[in-house]
């Protein structure tokens, strides 16, 4: 930025005409600031991009509880070798968060291991996705911090993305909350027709269709007397005029699950279990939720337009540090191996493969380990890809080949040396790097399949269509920049 | 499936205060963003003039809860295998005691891992953790470097121990165990000229007696005993008074 205006400052006559003078190249600086200010709070970064990195893992925890299902309460719970005592002890001097903490009994263990389950499932299917990236992250790390010293690259990993995960939107696509946004505006858009018409009586038909999609959404998750709610959502039963169209419904799913959490909440905050901080960063959350309803639903203006944007701007903030967060995992991994003698001289890979906590498979590993030319050629590339990755990041073509290079290597490890967690983890990680297009051809060829087999309603499928190419203005790789 | 969101909101559209909250949260999200980004650059990063000036406020922004290590098999790869062994002290019927031979924890743990695509944490990390908690909290005279750190890690260690031998061991009580370290290198590849023939060397830890705590969280939950099962299967292999008892048990808890 420095460079133009000393340019500017020189004596007019030493430049041709074609320098840009002091006015047009603050012009030009406004309109970056203009257009960067528009990116930001215009919408969101990465829709597909958060909404990979959430379904990769939700589902890499999720999978990792259910198979670790039968060692739960040695790993987190009462037959912890790390006992209880002892993580109060540690977490006593180091202040980390566990609702596990709050209770030594073993159903108070098995309740906190049931909701990270759950919770990791909602935030994988998208449902009520805010509340669930928040549920998510409590269920992470209450479990990891009741037992730190049971994890490991890949629980570290999940760890932090779970944090940045919840204040992202990362339920905007690929979600339940996506699906039951589509019904609902398809009703409105009947109902809207129907306004003009006038018939009432398929107005209500509308609303009630658009009842049902909300109450089967919330079927993912037992809720009690949600249907009841749901059956009697009165106030938008009377004909509404085309300009209260845009105003929310009464969403009795959200207030019960709203009221249920905040119940929770007043009773921790009584029980003096949450800190100062983590209690602000809860209460916040469940006022904010209370204010975004309130606002959806009677100040669909201005107010709902700001919160809005606030929403994005915290949203792409969070997506610009898992970026970076991810360019730092490579970059420390690279930077430090390169100091590393082994990785110089084109053996490092040869000593894992030979260490017996990571061979689950002795044949296989013994075998790779025993060409010395793919040993050397791994090592060396593994360094290379590690170190230059955050780099290529400036160009689109060398990024996706080194980003399916370093996707390969990582389900090789998982294999090789027994890291499925891991290896599902960083994958995950790296998926916020894939382009958008390439996402766009995924969700094709699965909705397209699935489409073609089980035939829908005619009437969803054009708006789809529509909004797919639209969408990728907002994500950063256009999709012509597919392969 | 497009976003959800209609068309996109125009910050010029909205009135003064609108804009103000919008150019507040703006700048409040980059502040936060990069001042995040900048901590945990600073941590990750080699020892540096940034990070000495400022160690102490960068540790207390990323601990306990961005704390990062993704030193992965760097800057060099371990180049050893490493294998925690125990042995303990029963008091025998009679009313003298008798030392079992030493057990290859580490070894029965990648026994179970073997041919396992989704190997457990407990046969993978506990150990290996916890023996690496040790190490960092002791010097090699095991004597405590870092006060309390140094007693919880020697506490969960023997508890370890304990669990895997269970409460009796060959038909009378455990009253003490001992724990070693036996660390082998890897065989250097034979492509590599002048490798020396791997040697194991052991690193004995001083005699524990049993932790009271540890039986109180069993006896608290005498239902299950999940954690407990794989102490069956020491105890079959200590009755054998080799150096190494062969890890012939292979099946683990539940």
């Amino acid at each position: 930025m420095s460079a133009p205006r000393s340019h500017a400052e020189l004596p007019a006559g030493a430049r041709v005409p074609a320098t840009p003078t002091y006015a047009s190249v603050t012009a030009a600086l406004d309109r970056g600031i203009t257009r960067g200010l528009t990116r930001v709070t215009g919408g969101i970064i990465g829709p597909y991009q958060s909404a990979v990195v959430r379904i990769g893992m939700s589902l890499t925890w999720l999978l990792y509880l259910v198979r670790e299902f039968p060692h739960r309460g040695a790993l987190y719970g009462p037959h912890s070798a790390w006992g209880f005592d002892l993580a109060q002890r540690l977490l006593a001097s180091n202040h980390a968060f566990s609702v596990l903490m709050w209770s030594d009994s073993r159903a108070w263990f098995e309740i906190g291991y049931a909701f990270a389950i759950l919770a990791s499932a909602s935030l994988l299917l998208g449902w009520r996705t805010r509340t669930s990236a928040l549920m998510f992250m409590i269920g992470v790390l209450s479990l990891q911090n009741r037992s730190v010293f049971m994890g490991d690259g890949g629980d570290n990993v999940v760890h932090i993305i779970a944090i940045y995960l919840a204040f992202t939107r990362c339920g905007q696509v690929w979600s339940l909350d996506s699906r039951r946004a589509r019904r609902r505006a398809a009703a409105e858009a009947g109902q809207a027709e129907a306004a003009r018409g006038e018939a009432a009586p398929s107005t209500v038909e509308a609303l009630s269709r658009a009842a049902s999609g909300a109450s089967s959404d919330a079927g993912a998750r037992p809720e009690g007397g949600a249907a009841d709610l749901t059956a009697g959502a009165g106030p938008e039963a009377r004909p509404v005029r085309a300009a209260a169209v845009a105003r929310a419904g009464a969403d009795p799913v959200g207030i019960v699950l709203w009221a249920v959490l905040g119940v929770a909440l007043i009773a921790a905050t009584f029980a003096d279990k949450l800190s100062t901080g983590w209690g602000l960063i809860f209460w916040a959350c469940w006022i904010g939720q209370a204010v975004w309803w309130a606002v959806r639903r009677y100040a669909p203006g201005e107010p709902r337009t700001v919160l809005d944007i606030i929403a994005n701007v915290v949203h792409n903030g969070a997506m610009l540090v898992i970026i970076v967060e991810v360019c730092l995992i490579y970059s420390t991994a690279g930077w430090y191996k390169i100091q590393g003698s082994r990785w110089q001289d084109g053996t490092a890979l040869y000593y894992p493969l030979h260490l017996d906590d990571f061979t689950p498979w002795p044949a296989l590993s013994h075998a790779l380990a025993g060409n010395d030319v793919l040993v050397m050629l791994i090592t060396y590339g593994t360094v290379i890809v590690q170190v230059a990755f955050p780099f290529t990041l400036f160009n689109r073509r060398v990024k996706n080949v080194l980003l399916v290079g370093m996707i390969i290597e990582h389900a090789s490890i998982a294999v090789v040396l027994g890291l499925p967690f891991f290896s599902l983890a960083m994958i995950a990680a790296d998926a916020v790097f894939l382009p958008t297009g390439f996402l766009l051809w995924a969700q094709q060829q699965i909705t397209g399949r699935r489409r073609a087999r089980l035939e829908p309603a005619a009437g969803v499928v054009p708006g789809q269509r529509a909004d797919g190419p639209a969408a990728p203005a907002v994500g950063p790789p256009p999709p012509t920049a597919v392969t | 499936m497009g976003p959800m969101e209609g068309p996109s909101p125009d910050v010029a559209a909205l009135s003064l205060p609108g804009r103000i909250v919008v150019a507040v949260t703006v700048g409040a999200v980059a502040v936060g963003a990069l001042l995040h980004l900048g901590m945990v650059f600073l941590y990750v990063a080699p020892s540096n003039t940034l990070s000495k000036e400022h160690g102490k406020a960068v540790n207390d922004y990323i601990f306990p809860e961005f704390e990062q290590n993704w030193k992965l098999f760097a800057p060099d790869p371990l180049q050893q295998n490493v294998h925690i062994e125990a042995r303990a002290q029963v008091r025998k019927a009679g009313g003298g005691t008798q030392t079992t031979g030493w057990v290859d924890l580490t070894g029965m743990d990648i026994a179970a891992m073997r041919h396992d695509p989704l190997p457990s944490h407990t046969q993978q990390n506990e150990l290996r953790r916890a023996w690496g908690y040790y190490t960092d909290t002791h010097d090699t005279q095991e004597q405590p470097t870092a006060g309390d750190g140094s007693d919880l890690s020697r506490t969960y260690l023997l508890r370890i121990i304990e669990d895997r031998f269970g409460p009796t061991l060959d038909g009378g009580p455990v009253i003490q165990v001992e724990a070693r370290a036996a660390t082998t290198p890897v065989k250097q590849p034979s492509w590599v000229a002048g490798a020396p023939t791997p040697v194991t060397q052991y690193r004995t830890l001083p005699w524990w007696g049993v932790d009271s705590g540890a039986e109180d969280t069993t006896s608290a939950a005498p239902g299950s005993t999940p954690s407990t099962a794989p102490g069956t299967t020491p105890s079959a292999a200590a009755s054998g008074t080799g150096p190494t008892a062969d890890p012939s048990g292979q099946e683990t808890s539940s």
